[in-house]
């Protein structure tokens, strides 16, 4: 395997930002047919290092290669004539746009006068979605209307339509339930078979074993190391990684439930969720499972007023409340973690000092007047507390690595003190180190009485935090376990199941 | 790298936001030489002062433009609610026979009424600003028409002068009006929660609206202070022409919005200052009357207004463009 020469070679890259060395002579390669993991904590350098590659960032030392001959991308168009295709973390396509549209982006087939040929690519798009063996997308549906897992493979299906024959996956399974991730697995051994090199980035240490070839592992920047899969074990590729052992993975604790704290009574709102009942209590983690698509994310933004319920009622310390905004919910005690960090959680062209201040303004107020002495000490325990790595309190969020992102999220809703904390994806896109870390803190919270219903489609972290757990199929919650009684057969089972037998929650 | 905690750098945290308002600051300074020395009178204390007196009514409509801007709204009625409050200060004064304090106040709450009429179309109805502020440009120049039917109102009494025509400590009187509202806007925005929202509002709203923010309160707040504030100009404009007449601020809503923009309030939202806005106001008053004053006609004015302003958006761009790569 060694004989067979790199598609792509990097050597001893460099790349600084101000106030942060994101990359310190870090070396890579992939040949044609493997999929090859990089692997580090959040900020390593995971996604600068693939921006090099894919000529989003000019390294400011080091060598790129493409099939043995020095490269310099200027652009991202550069090394897609190259054949080198990413997929990054942030999705990036034209939501009004139809499938076919954005798979043909920027180099659509042509007619002879200069016009787009239409039929061309949409009959290239139905082309290449089949070669992928993926059935069940319309070339003409808006990209928009699609869920996370199909815009992904919209985005495999783009890069394909360029030839690509390295193709770099940024986490793209963060955001994906099992399901989809079997399918982007299929899909990803497809690809290797045909000789596509795959450059593929997990927190998920999990999929590593099962992917890839080779693992290349990174820390603060500096190259580590890098190694055949079948000869690691997980323990040896976190001690790399983290330079420490992590010996237990969820924290263990005896919940002690206390009183009812929030209740909803068969909420509703049209096309999503349909009489929706649950209680939460203090001190208790209920994790909620199900399928993209089966109402979870929803009925928590019923809950936090963001699309307020349309039937139904919901209680606070068993009074009957009415939940019309977020400004409402927050008044209530009640955060919610958003799913989607880019466009509901963050502001991301501002400062991390007014990001974790955003939902607190009033609190930090006198008379209106922010007190600027307080925020920086606000900014400035949360980046101790969740360790965020940044050059300072005033780096601008967007230029934050995506699992630092996350942090800052988490950090902004803790710091309102809820009493009812709702969770979406809370560890999505964030390192194993991290994510036991945020796992400590919550069942701290949980210990002093918040109330905690944690949305995840990992199913691992909802068996292995949650003292209750629900599963939503298709608007309503289907089933309920103790901890006892969860396994990770019995949930799926619920999240799948077609008929309605079960007892509700 | 460890999670390393800076103390907040402060040229980092001003470069940002100051460096258009620098680089206006230049060509301001330029142009006054330039102007200066093609028209002696141009660079004269009586000259300037009249300068000050006339950028009155733009400036204090600019200032709530720049909150709306900010949040990445637009409020093109502020020249016809302009127009409808002087032309109903005059009729609730002449017509109705109120007493001229009272006709004022009225017509100041029209004002504010007028722009609540937007901000509630937009919020609450979902209208895009443009598109609301565009019909309701139509709609109170014509109820200015309308109730004027083509009469001016004049005969006002003497003390009603003061504030357009008279001075204080040496200064027209309205210039102290406008600078007053120009430091509240600017502690407003710079200082307090509700200026934070607005740039939050603006860079995200989505985001903004998760994090509890009251964003259709806060919208409506501004297009009723950009009406509010229409109202208060009309009635500086009144007092300094002694006159009302229906057309009154007709396209004023132009060089509001291009004193905004110059001034590096971006118009896509997110960012922006006051200071920059005074700077733009101050730039636009001084170039339309140098350029008057050493002969050149209004459309050249027009022409000259237009290229300093593509110019100013290219250059912040372009420095924007260069941070951007820098980080
Ligand atoms: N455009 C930028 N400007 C300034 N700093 C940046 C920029 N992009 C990345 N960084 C910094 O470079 C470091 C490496 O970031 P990178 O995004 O490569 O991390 P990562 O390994 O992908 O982490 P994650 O697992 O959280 O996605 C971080 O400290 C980050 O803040
Ligand atoms: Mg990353």
């Amino acid at each position: 395997m060694t004989s067979v020469p790199p598609l792509l070679r990097l050597d001893g890259i460099v790349k600084s930002f101000p106030g942060v060395r994101a990359l310190r002579g870090v070396s890579f390669d992939v040949r044609p047919g493997e999929v090859h993991a990089l692997l580090g904590e959040n900020g390593a350098g995971k996604s600068t290092l693939i921006k090099v590659m894919s000529g989003v960032h000019r390294p400011d030392e080091g060598r790129v290669e493409v099939d043995g001959r020095p490269v310099d991308f200027g652009s991202p168009q550069e090394a897609q004539a190259a054949g080198i295709a990413a997929i990054y973390q942030e999705l990036l396509l034209f939501p009004e746009l139809s499938v076919a549209e954005n798979v043909f982006m920027g180099h659509a087939p042509r007619l002879s006068w200069g016009g787009i040929d239409w039929d061309q690519t949409r009959a290239r798009t139905a082309e290449i979605l089949q070669s992928l063996d993926i059935h069940d997308l319309d070339p003409d549906t808006p990209v928009g209307a699609l869920s996370v897992g199909n815009r992904q493979r919209v985005e495999i299906a783009k890069a394909l339509s360029m030839n690509a024959r390295v193709l770099i996956m940024d986490e793209p399974t963060a955001a994906l339930t099992e399901a989809d991730v079997e399918r982007l697995f299929g899909i990803v051994r497809r690809l290797r078979e045909r000789g596509v090199g795959i450059i593929y980035i997990s927190h998920r240490l999990v999929e590593i074993f099962d992917l890839a070839d080779r693992v290349t592992v990174l820390r603060d920047g500096e190259y580590v190391g890098t190694h055949e899969v079948r000869d690691v074990t997980e323990p040896q590729l976190i001690s790399m990684m983290v330079g420490r052992t992590i010996d237990q993975l969820y924290p263990h604790r005896t919940a002690n439930p206390g009183k009812v704290v929030l209740e909803a009574k068969s909420v509703a709102y049209p096309g999503t969720v349909e009489e929706a009942s649950l209680t939460l209590r203090a001190g208790e983690i209920v994790g909620l499972a199900g399928l993209v698509g089966s109402g979870r994310s929803e009925l928590a933004q019923i809950l936090f007023g963001v699309t307020p319920a349309s039937a139904g009622q919901i209680l606070v310390d068993g009074q009957p409340v009415t939940i019309r905004s977020p400004a409402d919910a927050k008044r209530l005690g009640i955060a919610y973690v958003p799913e989607d960090r880019g466009t509901q959680g963050l502001i991301r062209p501002m400062r991390i000092r007014h990001n974790v201040s955003l939902a607190v303004l009033k609190e930090l107020a006198r008379f209106f007047f922010i007190d600027r002495g307080r925020e920086q000490e606000l900014a400035r325990r949360d980046i101790e507390r969740f360790k965020i790595r940044a050059s300072s309190m005033d780096q601008v969020v967007g230029k934050l690595s995506g699992g630092n992102q996350q942090k800052v999220v988490l950090a902004k809703w803790l710091a309102t003190r809820p009493r009812i904390l709702i969770l979406d994806e809370p560890t999505r896109g964030i390192d194993v180190g991290a994510k036991a870390e945020i796992h400590k803190i919550m069942s701290e919270l949980a210990a002093q009485g918040m109330a905690v219903l944690m949305i995840s489609s990992e199913l691992p972290e909802v068996l292995g935090m949650s003292d209750r757990v629900l599963v939503m199929r298709e608007g309503r919650i289907v089933a309920g376990f103790d901890r006892a009684e969860a396994t990770q057969e019995r949930i799926a089972a619920a999240m799948m199941r077609s008929a309605q037998q079960e007892r509700a929650a | 790298m460890a999670s390393a905690v800076a103390a907040p750098g402060h040229q980092d945290r001003y470069a940002g936001l100051k460096r258009h308002e620098v680089i206006l600051l230049f060509v301001l300074i330029a142009a006054v030489a330039v102007l200066a020395f093609r028209s002696e009178q141009f660079l004269t204390t009586g000259n300037l002062l009249n300068q000050g007196r006339l950028l009155v009514e733009v400036g204090l409509m600019a200032l709530p433009m720049t909150f709306i801007i900010i949040t990445g709204g637009i409020d093109l009625s502020v020249g016809s609610i302009m127009g409808l409050c002087a032309i109903l200060l005059g009729v609730f004064w002449q017509k109705l026979g109120l007493p001229l304090g009272a006709a004022i106040a009225l017509a100041l709450v029209v004002g504010a009424l007028a722009g609540f009429v937007n901000g509630w179309f937009i919020t609450r109805v979902g209208v895009p600003p443009l598109i609301m502020t565009l019909a309701t440009l139509a709609l109170y120049r014509g109820l200015a028409e309308g109730i004027s039917q083509a009469r001016s109102v004049r005969g006002y009494p003497d003390w009603f002068f003061g504030l357009g025509q008279g001075e204080l400590w040496g200064v027209p009187t309205q210039l102290w009006l406008l600078l007053f509202f120009f430091v509240i806007s600017a502690i407003v925005l710079t200082y307090t929660t509700f200026g934070r929202s607005l740039y939050a509002i603006g860079n995200n709203e989505v985001a903004a609206r998760f994090s509890g923010i009251p964003v259709d309160g806060i919208k409506i707040a501004i297009y009723t202070m950009s009406g509010l504030m229409a109202g208060l100009a009309a009635w500086v404009f009144v007092s300094r022409v002694s006159t009302t007449r229906s057309d009154m601020g007709t396209g004023l809503e132009l060089d509001v919005i291009t004193a905004v923009v110059l001034g590096g309030t971006s118009i896509f939202g997110g960012t922006g200052t006051i200071l920059g806005t005074a700077l733009g106001v101050v730039l636009i008053q001084l170039l339309k009357n140098g350029l008057a004053l050493s002969g050149v006609k209004g459309d050249g004015t027009i022409v000259v207004i237009g290229v300093i302003l593509i110019l100013s958006i290219l250059v912040s761009d372009l420095l924007r463009r260069q941070r951007g790569a820098e980080h």
